[in-house]
């Protein structure tokens, strides 16, 4: 880079303010892009994946993964921020540090995180905010996912609150802040640091090294990452190095830029009329997808077909998943497995039936949670300018022959 | 005929984690269209993503490629000079574009 060049970028920063002209103006949601080719790369601890990019590593799961409750490992989506990675992690010498705001400033060791705290588990479903992208038009920024960037593991560590309470939260603590070991090709660029208010703590947030009773897999965030129950899966920092507490809000480009969506009752808005207010996307809202059959896939008629696929939300708990055979004029209830998994996990549904007429048939798929709240059409989902949040009803297409 | 080239990265990254052996992020050889500008697109893109981010968004409007361009200036502090910055846009709008 030549230095005069950098300074004169430096000038034009923060003076650009991006207009909604980037946008098209005519909205329309449709279903998130769907079948696309597995690579035939496999990434290391994974098999073949859908792979928007090597680097930063982007891999999005195939459809049929969601017929499980539990996602496997090696079929985990994985997105990262930054181009590096570091290379190596020695696990004998790897720590975290917790420091800011408290009164003893502490880092701690993988072993005496597994040996010095009580070891909990929580099953949760780890979604990224801009899952189901592809569904909204006009393209917004970001990755255009299809709906494979989410899964459900079974995760183990220990408590964000009792790492706090070792080092002693000082009086006027607010806000922890935390970074993971991805950094950016330039110095300038952002890092890729979060941070939550001591609200939003309870003893469902955890500090975890391990994922379906093995360690983490280097791509989703070895040797520890963060886990958050209910909530999108920017705040879950993965390779977790450094816990800063500190009683006022750092402005960082990922809290106060990325991941928001406005800040009004529907959380929707027009390409050419960009709402200002922003908020983050914090908590999931309801979603399911349908995990069998596939689009474009053949079924025999008469034959006894079993659709299968998962359902979750932030935790309220899901009451149905309904099916309708007839374009959404009517709905059945679809067999829900049982809640043992506990309520931030995908509850798994099946729905058997024997399709009776030749030709196309559209399978829709829609969970209702416990306040009766449900999903939307696709076509009903609210734009914004991010493409986060899509929730719409699965439609998967298949050919009766 | 478009004109493809298959851009090989000769650098591999090692990885380390549970398994006991040194393990690497392969390098995945994504098509990209040669033509105008896609030495500027190599020379600054190439430094923070692949190429998979740009055909990830599929075909679009010439003002959509713009505020990328200046989404990875502004936001992401990437030393892109105006000349490049326009010569990229010009490249994405001409190859990548959805004719709007």
């Amino acid at each position: 880079m030549k230095r005069r060049d950098f300074f004169k970028t430096a000038a034009v920063m923060g003076a650009a303010t991006l207009g909604s002209s980037a946008f098209g103006s005519e909205v329309k949601i449709q279903q998130p892009i769907d079948n696309r080719p597995i690579s035939k790369f496999n990434f290391p601890e994974k098999r073949p994946m859908i792979t928007h990019s090597d680097r930063p590593p982007l891999l999005e799961s195939p459809r049929d993964v969601f017929t499980q409750a539990i996602t496997p490992n090696d079929e985990f989506f994985v997105r990262w921020h930054m181009p590096e990675i570091p290379t190596y992690t020695d696990p004998e010498k790897f720590t975290i540090s917790v420091n800011g705001l408290v009164q003893k400033d502490y880092v701690i060791t993988l072993k005496d995180l597994k040996n010095d705290f009580e070891q909990v588990e929580v099953t949760a479903v780890l979604q990224c905010g801009g899952n189901s992208r592809s569904a909204f038009l006009p393209a917004t920024g970001g990755v255009q996912w299809g709906s494979g960037a989410m899964g459900c593991a079974k995760w183990k560590g220990v408590r964000l609150s009792d790492l706090l309470h070792r080092a002693g939260l000082k009086e006027g603590a607010q806000w922890i802040g935390f970074n993971g070991m991805e950094t950016a090709a330039y110095y300038k660029t952002p890092g890729f640091v979060r941070e939550l208010h001591l609200d939003e703590l309870d003893d469902h947030v955890i500090v975890a090294y391990q994922m379906n009773g093995e360690d983490l897999p280097y791509l989703n965030g070895y040797p520890v990452r963060l886990i958050l129950p209910g909530y999108y899966s920017d705040s879950w920092v993965k390779m977790l190095k450094n816990i800063t507490v500190t009683s006022e809000y750092q402005h960082h480009f990922f809290m106060d830029e990325a991941y928001r969506v406005p800040d009004n009752a529907t959380e929707g808005e027009m390409p050419d009329h960009l709402v200002k207010k922003t908020k983050p996307i914090t908590k999931m809202n309801i979603k399911s997808v349908i995990g069998f059959p596939e689009n474009h896939s053949t079924i025999a008629i008469n034959s006894q077909l079993v659709v299968r696929g998962v359902a979750f939300d932030s935790g309220i708990g899901i009451k149905d998943v309904l099916i309708s055979l007839d374009g959404g004029k009517t709905w059945e209830a679809s067999i829900l497995d049982n809640e043992a998994r506990g309520r931030y996990a995908y509850r798994a549904f099946r729905f058997s039936f024997k399709p009776k007429r030749l030709g196309k048939l559209n399978i829709m798929a829609k969970a209702v949670d416990k306040f009766g709240h449900e999903q939307p059409l696709a076509q009903n989902v609210l734009w914004n300018h991010g493409g986060y949040k899509y929730n719409g009803i699965d439609v998967v297409t298949v050919e009766v022959v | 005929m478009k004109k493809i080239i298959l851009i090989a990265l000769i650098a591999l990254t090692p990885l380390f984690a549970q398994v006991k052996e040194n393990i690497e992020v392969p390098y995945v050889s994504y098509e990209i269209k040669m033509g105008k500008g896609f030495d500027q697109v190599n020379g600054n893109c190439l430094m923070c993503h692949s190429f998979g981010y740009i055909l990830n968004q599929g075909p679009q409007s010439r003002a959509f490629w713009k505020e990328k361009v200046h989404k990875m200036i502004n936001a992401f502090k990437a030393p892109i000079s105006d000349e490049d910055a326009k010569t990229v846009e010009d490249y994405l709008a001409t190859y990548y574009g959805n004719g709007k």
